[in-house]
């Protein structure tokens, strides 16, 4: 064989990419069910208050109409069962604008949706806590999240030659997976089938049995393939348990997707934060003290803070440190975990602030950080089990041609533009999470050919392709000769896609599967070997046909005493129209260092991916809530935002050579989260150096700059 | 989405036909726009009488050395059209800052015009709106405004109209062609297609049902040497100006001759900027000159809560806008 041991670190193209691009990956609800009904959710029109009325009775009477299901007639539900966010129709109460209140099913699509807007509803409204920018300076203590305190910040305040205490906000933003959520429910007698993509396929299982009153065992979830999810996917909302409600009521397989503006209300969001960041330094750019306070929001009836001071706590070596968490119920849907959670917001904060420190120093802010590169974890004193902050911007900085950058604003102007460079980096912890997976070799004559099963999920970024590869290697056979089954609850448990577990803890197991398999096939040869033999001669030399196998995995104890976290160092170059203050990245580069890297190609998009959203951040992106109503005033894609082809310059990733074996077996850390990680600041940055103006609430519109 | 027949017109007389036999029919030509707002609940008619079929797709020179634009022919046609690019680039311009290549593939010249506004309150049936359900009150008024208008709205409304090639043919002294439901041929001013919002900010246009755009036609002019549509936007691509300038003027000598100024993202109309191109008649092509006339002409503007800034930055789009003409569009 050739190849031999080749494919994981080799750019291989997808191996479900002609699927996609031919159209024949079913997503949610374009599996085939036989004679499905079509559900449309109706939502509130107040944030908060109680339905007094419901008068459905023009939409009962319809065109094809088959139920209408709001609170009065929705089966009692387990609402602490793992849904995110209410909105189930287990009450009159309406706590948020845009909440569920009722479904209608119908013969069609068409109908349900036309007979959605017949319904007319009636409540009893109360005064709405909707106003962040008034309410956040009331903000209380989170229930699962304490303040930390290292040293004494405030003597080292007053004591600093140099200090910054600046307050930057972001707004809030969206998921808007290009795939909707979407579900079909399908009951067979006791059993429930929803098809709904899933970033966690066991949680979905957990969340949906749950809630149902069910046991897990008679709910499956298939989610072959997922059109995006960033977060979105990865709890569960009430599409899910709607469409299995309606479609137990109207006795047929039940398809419930939500509208693109139906999304901004039903699936999460990242919350609104006001981040004050305080930072100390000596003359020669030593930190000494490093404060961020944060004041985020959380729904009414239950609690999620986006954890912003996180990468505060482990980036800089610093004696003083203060972080604190402060959070304000409020009438909106309740906030979810979203791409690099806490951390692409916290770094807004956190790499603005170091700049602007470098600034008032006259120091190169890249010459700022590497002086302040901690040894340690500051956080706990752990050992880094790998951190090439300063790999990646002294690379960085080579490739990107940092050394043009003027240290002074407003210097580089290129006709009508003034050009600007902009640093940031960004970090996401690393970690592999328990799985299983069950391996299947079969053999007819000589070709040997192999199966991998896990309940692993694919947001479209490549666990198909990795997988593929990763059990390859293991096995030595050639690529085309795996077959990855994942997306399905009925598979071996699996970690999730979420919060960069996903590699991680997927090519840890299907490698350790491949090599029990081996170490099985080597035992039942009865013979000894001076060279280990692979899985598929055996499989010849010993005649099997097939044998399976499966194996459960954990984290290395070990790991525990290392500190693991991927890092980035960001660069950005931007142009600013002096007329219209309207902003064009004209150059990004990511230099990211994340263990082992599988398939460079795939590596390589995930990050470019995370860098479009950042700069969407940075510049495009953001929701407005009316504070009168608490309706989004930012509705659909034309009102917010996501950038376009044209905003998105020049793009360039690097990796810096990891393989991290104090981490995983393996060597990986994940790529998923931190790629958005310090793109918004570096961005900003950059504006700063262009226009000398320092831009602290996101996002950099053109009236920003005038 | 409310239920609703189809029917399709073979010829222009039948669709005049279908039209005037019943009011709450609209004509569908590309249905960017319109198709849209009924998903949204927003429009209701209950006949879509389909008139992509009529023909008036041509763009042609006229006898008198103008051009005349087919009412039905498409946004990409136009925009690409060897005679649009070379006497009228300004044009061109205009409609390629507008929307996305998908969309203009699809929207017509004459739907282009009757497109309605983006404000969100219109657009959101919870939502009072005074141009969608009149009486309702403005949502805009006492919210979020950012978008909203700075010159001509009324207590009753405060949208902007969208369009980019609408503030094109205002300053091309465009006209538009438009034939009756008696099947009556009439031709309207551009400045006079559109109105300000005043009382009945459910009307848009001065159009009545049944009345069917043929054809746009654009006079004679020297104005391609220096034109230039700038549009200032929140993205590079897909986004509605937060203000648009179509600028253009003439020379004779040093000094400009004929100017035409009109604005987009600040009013309930394209907005031509009578007083600054008063202004600028007979000065040199000056920055001086055009910060000048720029001031005047934005001195009167009425900003609202959230849309301080277009002021300023509708001087600077207007000064850089004929910077730009100056240099042929050059920067």
């Amino acid at each position: 064989m050739k190849d031999k041991n080749t494919n994981v670190g080799s750019p291989v193209s997808r191996i479900d990419g002609i699927l996609k691009v031919t159209g024949k990956a079913d997503y949610s609800t374009d599996h085939p069910v036989k004679d499905p009904a079509y559900a449309v959710i109706f939502k509130s029109t107040i944030a908060a208050g109680k339905i007094r009325n419901i008068d459905s009775v023009a939409a009962e009477k319809s065109p094809g109409v088959l139920a209408v299901i709001t609170h009065k007639n929705a089966p009692k539900l387990n609402t602490k069962g793992g849904i995110r966010g209410g909105a189930m129709l287990q009450s009159a109460d309406v706590l948020f604008f845009g909440q569920h209140i009722g479904v209608v099913v119908a013969e069609t699509f068409e109908q349900a949706r036309h007979a959605a807007d017949l319904v007319k509803v009636e409540y009893d409204q109360k005064e709405a806590k909707i106003d962040f920018e008034k309410l956040h300076r009331n903000g209380v203590k989170p229930k699962d999240k304490e303040d930390e305190k290292r040293g004494d910040v405030k003597v080292a305040l007053e004591n600093a030659a140099f200090k910054v205490e600046e307050t930057y906000a972001t707004p809030i933003y969206h998921h808007h997976p290009l795939e909707p959520h979407a579900t079909i429910a399908e009951w067979q007698g006791e059993n429930l089938i929803l098809y709904n993509s899933a970033q966690i396929v066991n949680g979905a299982q957990n969340a949906a049995a749950s809630t149902l009153n069910l046991k897990p065992e008679n709910v499956r979830i298939v989610s072959p393939y997922i059109g995006g999810g960033f977060g979105s996917k990865g709890g569960q909302w009430g599409n899910l348990v709607l469409a299995a409600v309606a479609a137990k009521m109207v006795k047929r397989p039940v398809k419930l997707a939500l509208a693109r503006q139906q999304m901004f209300n039903s699936v999460g969001l990242r919350q609104r934060n006001y981040q004050k960041v305080s930072l100390a330094a000596t003359k020669d750019g030593k930190l000494t003290a490093l404060v961020h306070e944060t004041a985020t929001h959380a729904a009414i009836q239950d609690e999620f803070v986006e954890p912003c001071g996180d990468c505060s706590k482990i980036m800089y070596d610093t004696p003083n440190s203060l972080i604190t968490y402060r959070v304000t119920p409020m009438n909106l849907i309740l906030p979810t975990y979203t791409r690099g959670p806490g951390k692409s917001t916290g770094s807004f904060a956190l790499e603005s602030a170091m700049d602007e420190l470098a600034y008032k120093i006259k120091m190169d802010p890249i010459e700022f950080r590497l002086k302040n590169e901690p040894e340690k974890d500051p956080s706990n004193g752990k050992p880094w089990s790998s951190r090439k902050v300063v790999e990646c911007l002294k690379e960085g900085a080579k490739a990107f041609g940092w050394e043009k950058r003027k240290m002074e604003p407003m210097q580089n102007v290129q006709g009508n533009y003034w050009v600007g460079y902009g640093v940031a980096c960004g970090t996401y912890p690393a970690h592999q999470r328990d799985s299983s997976a069950i391996i299947k070799l079969n053999r007819e004559g000589s070709n040997v050919t192999a199966i991998i099963e896990l309940a692993a999920a694919d947001l479209g970024t490549g666990t198909y392709t990795i997988l593929a590869q990763t059990a390859a290697d293991a096995l030595d056979l050639p690529i085309n000769k795996i077959t990855v089954r994942i997306g399905d609850s009925d598979l071996p448990p699996a970690a999730g896609s979420v919060g960069s577990v996903g590699a991680t803890s997927y090519a840890n197991v299907v490698n350790d599967a491949c090599m029990k398999i081996t170490d099985e096939l080597i035992a039942r040869s009865g013979k000894q070997f001076f060279a280990r033999p692979t899985a598929a001669q055996l499989m010849v030399s010993e005649k099997i046909a097939n044998i399976q196998t499966r194996a459960d995995s954990k984290p290395m104890e070990s790991a525990e005493q290392y500190s693991s976290h991927s890092f980035n160092a960001n660069f950005a170059e931007v142009w600013v129209n002096q007329s219209t203050g309207m902003v064009r990245v004209k150059r990004f580069l990511a230099v990211t260092g994340a263990g082992k890297i599988l398939n460079p190609k795939t590596a390589r998009s995930q990050i470019f991916g995370g860098n479009v959203w950042g700069i969407g951040m940075a510049l495009t992106e953001e929701s407005v809530v009316d504070p009168r109503f608490g309706h989004f005033v930012t509705r659909s894609f034309a009102d917010y935002h996501v950038p376009s082809n044209l905003d998105i310059g020049e793009m360039e990733a690097i990796f810096i050579k990891e393989d991290d074996k104090l981490a995983n077996k393996l060597g990986i850390k994940g790529l998923g989260e931190v790629g958005i990680v310090g793109v918004s600041a570096a961005v900003a940055n950059a504006v700063f150096n262009a226009t000398g103006k320092r831009i602290r609430e996101l996002p950099i519109l053109p009236d920003k700059l005038l | 989405m409310r239920p609703f027949k189809y029917t399709n017109a073979k010829d222009v007389p039948s669709a005049l036909k279908l039209a005037a036999g019943n009011p709450n029919a609209r004509f569908l030509a590309g249905g960017t726009n319109l198709l849209d707002l009924m998903k949204e609940d927003v429009e209701r008619p209950d006949e879509l009488i389909d008139i992509t079929r009529l023909g008036l797709t041509q763009i042609k020179a006229t006898g008198s050395g103008g051009i005349s634009i087919g009412g039905l022919g498409r946004n990409t046609d136009a925009a690409n059209h060897p005679l649009v690019r070379q006497h009228y680039p300004l044009l061109s311009q205009a409609i390629l800052a507008g929307a996305s290549g998908q969309i203009r593939n699809m929207a017509t010249n004459g739907g282009n015009l009757l497109q309605r506004t983006r404000c969100p309150y219109f657009y959101d049936v919870a939502m009072p709106c005074n141009k969608r359900e009149p009486g309702s009150g403005c949502g805009a008024m006492e919210g979020i405004n950012r978008m909203h208008a700075i010159f001509g709205w009324s207590e009753k409304c405060i949208a902007v109209f969208p369009s980019d090639m609408a503030v094109a043919l205002a300053a091309l002294d465009a006209v538009v062609k438009i034939t009756n439901a008696s099947g009556e041929e009439r031709v309207v001013d551009f400045a006079d297609f559109h109105r300000l919002p005043g009382d009945m900010p459910e009307k848009d246009t001065n159009l009545s049902h049944g009345d069917l755009i043929t054809s746009i036609e654009i006079p004679k002019n020297n104005l391609a040497d220096h034109s230039y549509y700038l549009k200032v936007r929140d993205r590079a691509s897909y986004a509605f100006a937060l203000v648009s300038v179509a600028a253009a003027f003439e020379m004779k000598g040093n000094l400009i001759s004929k100017v035409r100024i009109a604005m987009g993202g600040v009013a309930h109309k394209p907005w031509r900027a009578m007083k600054a191109e008063q202004m600028l008649i007979g000065k040199e092509p000056t920055e001086a000159n055009f910060k000048l006339a720029a001031n005047a002409e934005m001195a009167d503007a009425k900003p609202l809560e959230h849309n301080k800034f277009k002021v300023e930055l509708g001087s600077r789009s207007i000064v850089r806008a004929l910077q730009m003409a100056l240099n042929g569009g050059k920067s």
